[in-house]
């Protein structure tokens, strides 16, 4: 246990909850870097600021993301954290591991590392906490041996990341496991070597309830829809209306574009497919009766971040269907072309939606060759999001 | 990033880090004249050769292997 006090950090074990103060203690009767890190975080609760300076090394040979280089401003008081880097590793889609594999992730990290992780960071990585410069490219090897590789930062692609998706799931639009593994290893270079002017996140969900956050949390969203209408099963309808399923209050009046018609006395659901935007809500609630269509897919969006050089976006869409089959080459095609377009006009730390707000979405659609459509816009006759070029005006 | 990368490009790019404590590939490219995509695929076989490196500082540079040190 530590020698030194840590009073403030004490009181954030009380509660029912589990604590990360109660899981630094256990992690430090093994390893001098969780103590140090225990007295460094109660030092910066006493003095009111973090003691942790970010950057220089990212990565070991060969490889220019994965490693985030952390030190403490505090080397001589608090040396054993004194280097204390991260270290990502790509996570299997849809997250999906066996005990024996953590097991040898968290034993590899305890010889290289203070044998402190979170599951999951973020982006969707594991993440490993705190270990020495020298340990680095040992670490990095027999991660290597076990199967795993570095997952991405800085100005690269970020490990991209999905929802279970069919693995287990029913709403599934298409198979996020299956894409997520298959861009994974298509952008290897554009994952390792960062070469743009920022980040970029690819996030994968089966369907538009959106599990993985995608629409706030990634430059490019992926997420499960259908171009025709909605499947319904009359007879199951029927059977939560025996139950006592207020139908029209819980599903037709939250319907967020009014798009749904029940018949009380039938005990029929119809649906105007015009005016459907797919969100999932009549699904979520009537999921034996209800259905997406037939012909599955997927909406591209693009732009969703976090508060950087602009405030935070939620993404836009670009592309509201796409089939979505291995080998996903219009897909591939798509992103590439993205990728040039925002590495030839963006500025140094300019996500992809900040370039983009800056310069206009008409341009961005014209030089990646992506036709304006209606559904990029949430009220297309009430908003001119898209404006006409004077050359392109017959007067 | 396909194929292998120029020698000559590889030779400028060194040249131009002599120059700089670091830099964008972005910059590299404009600086000596060559296509991105071609400076993007010679800083690769550079880095897996150990002459040059990534560095985060708020955004990925490229430097000589060794030129910065720990930030300050």
């Amino acid at each position: 246990m530590t020698e030194k006090k840590t009073p403030q950090l004490d009181e954030l074990e009380k509660g029912p909850w589990p604590s990360f103060v109660s899981e630094i203690k256990r992690a430090a009767v093994k390893s001098e870097a969780a103590k140090d890190l225990l007295n460094l975080l109660e030092r910066s609760y006493e003095d009111k600021k973090g003691h942790w300076k970010h950057g220089g090394i990212v990565g070991v040979k060969g490889y220019g993301g994965g490693v985030i280089g952390r030190y403490t401003d505090l080397p001589g008081e608090f040396p054993h954290v004194a280097e204390f880097h991260t270290m990502r590793l790509n996570q299997p889609s849809g997250w999906f591991y066996t005990t024996d594999k953590l097991r040898q992730i968290c034993d590899i990290w305890e010889k290289h590392g203070s044998g402190l992780t979170n599951f999951h960071g973020s982006t969707g990585d594991i993440i490993l906490l705190g270990t020495k410069t020298e340990h680095l490219q040992p670490a990095f090897d027999e991660y290597s041996d076990a199967g795993f590789d570095l997952g991405g930062s800085g100005s690269d692609l970020r490990t991209p990341s999905c929802c279970v998706g069919p693995g287990r799931c029913e709403h599934a639009c298409y198979d996020t496991l299956d894409m997520c593994y298959d861009i994974t290893n298509e952008f290897q270079d554009e994952l390792h070597r960062p070469m743009w002017p920022y980040k970029f996140k690819i996030k994968m969900s089966g369907c538009a309830n959106d599990c993985v956050a995608s629409i706030a949390r990634a430059d490019c969203s992926v997420i499960g829809t259908w171009r025709d209408t909605l499947t319904i099963d009359q007879d199951a309808i029927k059977a939560y209306a025996a139950e006592g399923l207020d139908i029209q209050g819980m599903v037709c009046d939250k319907c967020p574009t009014r798009a749904l018609k029940y018949d009380a006395a039938k005990q029929e659901l119809h649906v105007i497919p015009e005016d459907c935007s797919r969100c999932m809500h009549c699904i979520n609630v009537l999921p034996k009766a209800v259905q997406p269509g037939q012909e599955k897919g997927a909406t591209i969006l693009l732009g969703g971040k976090s508060t950087i050089v602009q405030s935070a976006f939620l993404a836009w869409v670009i592309v509201p269907f796409m089939k979505m089959e291995a080998p996903y080459t219009e897909f591939k095609d798509l992103m590439r072309r993205i990728w040039e377009w925002w590495d030839e006009n963006g500025k140094t730390r300019e996500r992809v939606g900040e370039l983009i707000y800056r310069v206009g979405m008409g341009r961005f659609l014209r030089e990646v060759g992506l036709a304006p459509v209606p559904q990029m816009v949430f009220r297309p006759r009430a908003n001119p999001y898209v404006f006409w070029p004077q050359d392109e005006i017959v007067k | 990033m396909q194929g292998t990368a120029n020698p000559e490009i590889k030779a400028k790019i060194l040249a131009y880090l002599e120059t700089v404590e670091k830099a964008k590939s972005k910059e590299i490219a404009q600086a000596i004249g060559e296509k991105k995509a071609d400076v993007d695929l010679g800083v690769k076989e550079l880095a897996l050769e150990d002459k040059v490196e990534y560095l985060y500082i708020t955004t990925t540079f490229v430097a000589l292997k060794g030129k910065v040190g720990k930030p300050n």
